[in-house]
């Protein structure tokens, strides 16, 4: 055992003493991860005017009740005003067919996620409580369960454009407010709409990008690691023939990829550990990768990647060649996987390489068990297609991958 | 020789249409230095190789430590150590990493510390290979040949590419290794390290083994000869001629002329009046025993290092 122990600890040594692979190994990912979350967390903050709020009515009373107007306010807002002004808020409303309920916990998760400033419900009954309580006097009037009924208004605390837009939704309900006791003749300064705020997400808007982002550089780390490391640790050991002096022992090849593999796998646990905590202390990033289904997925991201660098390995004819493939491979394949951007909505023939793509499906399950969107494939196909890679790498290295030259 | 350490019976391997080792057979001994001496292609390092169990013979039995094998397997691997021709290290291990690792290869092994003093790199033991010289690189090489505390060792042209320090150092770790009972199979194209080292010698050329024996008694076999040699500069094939009635072979090559005899003071007294004669200056000149290098010359018409 102490033989492949040694050969990973050789592994691990070789990578981090040699200052090339290093860089390569930790300091490119966290360079990317700063870079990244900077330029792009701060987009939408700077001279922002304009809001996307959702607007949900769900008091669908008669004609012309309060809760009605309540909605036209926010529609005659989400007008432009001037000529070449942006409108105040954008506004989303469910479609006819959609059904609320689910437009509800859609926007909500988009609220929570940054996409939407703030979320605007009008509950049944509102209209019904403004007129028992604002406009006849007294709350003892009504007695139903509706008199609850309360504006409620979802934002997401830390997040700039949200905390505006809650705001000025403040300010548009007192001005609301102060119509309704304008048209009754009645003025009472403690008179308000009902209402109350919820605040749906703990993440600002620089974090949320970072939490996106995060998963995304652990996979490109693991990938540009095995896809470089693993040709290079056999290739040119081999063309050097370092491999050569392992043979003239007892040593197999069984064992020295036993130790080739640990090795690996400490070094990528090396690289995710400090990748994560750089994101966590430096960036503020709040996933979490400790739950057994994330665990999982990076370990099978480990394996396939690993997997892929014995395909490189097989495939090229000396450490420089595999050099070559791994760099020609490395950009297309880590950008056509949805590590840094959503790949819905791309043409059909880049989508078609994203699909046979194995970082799409570890990028897509990896994000989901970290709680950072929802998974666009299927548990079966987000395993599936990287074991596949697997088995078709062994194959190919079996059949191809020579581990001494000349003979 | 029965209780042979080493033998092999007609080793055949082609490479394509060549044979570069061509119905190779010999044994070799306990405590003995046993060297394969010929010019580069000559099939020695194939010969070795499959000796190593780094390539399977076309045809032929192999015999160590009393076993016939097929190809060298496991068991024998434990009890042998090896000297690759060209072979390197993880160039940012430290000496000490490579011989810890190398020891973890084999069911019983030496201490690092005595195998580093072993091959006198105990103060290099925190250096990292790349920053080795030639000569540390060889000798850590041996290092991790002889982990193991090997029964049988291949040094594959130890020597090669060294400077003479370097050289002489790797010889006597050679010489220490002799000393402590080891049997030693190693190769070399260098006529003065098969004469320095070896307890017998195997000439091969074109993947044939074309004489044996022990250096002195393959030097023997030109008989009583003394060999003359000098430079002579602006000399011809023309004016060798009158030389072949005062000894038994005359050679120029480049400006340097070879006199074989059997009877040294004929011959030297008729070279001096040739060189009288002719006007010819006798620069370098040496008188010499015949050597391994002469056997070989008188064997294939050729030089070594050719």
């Amino acid at each position: 055992m102490t033989d492949v122990l040694l050969l990973a600890r050789t592994h691990v040594l070789t990578a981090i003493r040699e200052r090339v692979t290093l860089f390569w190994f930790l300091i490119f990912p966290i360079f990317l991860l700063a870079i990244l979350s900077f330029v792009f967390g701060q987009l939408g903050q700077e001279g922002e005017i304009s809001f996307e709020v959702s607007l949900v009515n769900l008091d669908r009373g008669a004609a012309g009740s309060f809760s009605e107007m309540i909605e036209s306010v926010f529609d005659d807002l989400a007008q432009s005003g001037e000529e070449g002004k942006e409108p105040l808020f954008q506004l989303r409303r469910p479609t006819s067919e959609e059904d609320a309920g689910a437009f509800l916990d859609s926007e909500t998760l988009a609220v929570r996620r940054g996409r939407r400033a703030a979320l605007v419900v009008i509950p049944e009954g509102l209209g019904r409580r403004i007129e028992t309580e604002l406009v006849t006097i007294g709350p003892s009037h009504g007695a139903a369960s509706s008199d609850e009924a309360a504006l409620q208004i979802y934002y997401s605390e830390g997040n700039a454009s949200s905390d505006m837009a809650v705001a000025i939704i403040d300010q548009v309900l007192a001005g609301i407010d102060r119509e309704i006791l304008a048209r009754t003749g009645r003025f009472d300064p403690q008179a308000a709409i009902p209402s109350s705020t919820t605040w749906v997400g703990s993440t600002s808007e620089e974090t949320r990008y970072v939490d996106f982002l995060l998963p995304g550089i652990v996979l490109m780390g693991l990938f540009t690691n095995a896809l470089f490391g693993i040709p290079g640790a056999i290739l040119f050991a081999r063309d050097q023939r370092v491999l050569r002096r392992y043979w003239v022992t007892p040593l197999s090849v069984p064992r020295f990829l036993g130790g080739l593999g640990l090795g690996h796998v400490a070094l990528s646990a090396l690289q995710i550990a400090i990748l994560v905590v750089f994101g966590r202390y430096a960036l503020g990033a709040t996933v979490r990768f400790a739950s057994p289904t994330a665990l999982l997925l990076l370990l099978l991201a480990i394996a396939t990647f690993m997997a892929f660098g014995f395909l490189v390995a097989s495939v090229s004819k000396t450490g420089t060649s595999s050099m070559a493939i791994a760099n020609i491979l490395n950009m297309p394949m880590m950008f056509l996987s949805g590590l840094f951007f959503p790949i819905t909505g791309l043409p059909a023939f880049i989508r078609a390489i994203v699909y046979a793509n194995p970082i799409s499906y570890l990028a897509d399950g990896l994000r989901a068990s970290v709680g950072v969107g929802t998974p666009l494939f299927s548990t079966g196909l987000a395993v599936g297609v990287p074991l596949a890679w697997i088995a078709l790498s062994a194959g190919v290295a079996v059949w191809r991958l020579r581990w001494d030259v000349g003979r | 020789m029965s209780d042979a350490l080493l033998r092999v019976t007609d080793l055949v391997k082609h490479y394509g249409d060549v044979r570069a080792v061509d119905g190779v057979s010999f044994s070799a001994a306990d405590a003995a230095v046993f060297t394969l001496l010929g010019p580069n292609g000559a099939g020695k390092t194939t010969t070795l190789e499959i000796l190593e169990g780094i390539r399977d013979p076309d045809s032929g039995t192999i015999e160590i430590f009393g076993r016939r094998l097929r190809r060298v397997d496991r068991a024998t691997k434990q009890r042998i150590g090896v000297l690759l021709q060209e072979g390197s290290f993880e160039p940012y291990l430290r000496a000490r990493e490579v011989i810890r690792l190398f020891a973890s290869f084999f069911r019983s092994s030496r201490s690092v510390d005595e195998i580093l003093d072993r091959v006198a790199l105990t103060d290099k033991a925190s250096a990292f290979v790349k920053n080795l010289s030639g000569g540390q690189k060889q000798r850590l090489a041996i290092g991790a040949a002889l982990v193991n505390n090997p029964d049988l060792v291949f040094l594959d042209e130890p020597t090669t590419g060294l400077d003479p320090q370097a050289r002489r150092n790797v010889w006597s770790v050679v010489a220490d290794l002799k000393a402590t009972g080891v049997a030693i199979v190693m190769t070399t194209h260098y006529m003065e390290e098969a004469e320095a080292l070896s307890d017998h010698v195997c000439i091969m050329d074109y993947g044939r083994l074309i004489a044996e024996g022990p250096p002195r008694e393959l030097s023997a076999r030109l008989g009583q000869e003394t060999i003359v040699e000098f430079t002579a500069d602006g000399i011809g094939e023309d004016d060798l001629a009158p030389l072949a009635t005062c000894c038994k072979a005359a050679r120029l090559e480049a400006d340097l002329v070879s006199v074989e005899t059997e009877d040294l003071v004929p011959t030297m007294e008729s070279l001096l009046a040739w060189s009288k004669d002719r006007g010819i200056r006798l620069a370098n000149m040496t008188v010499r025993q015949p050597n391994l290098e002469d056997v070989f010359l008188s064997l294939t018409g050729r030089r070594l290092r050719e």
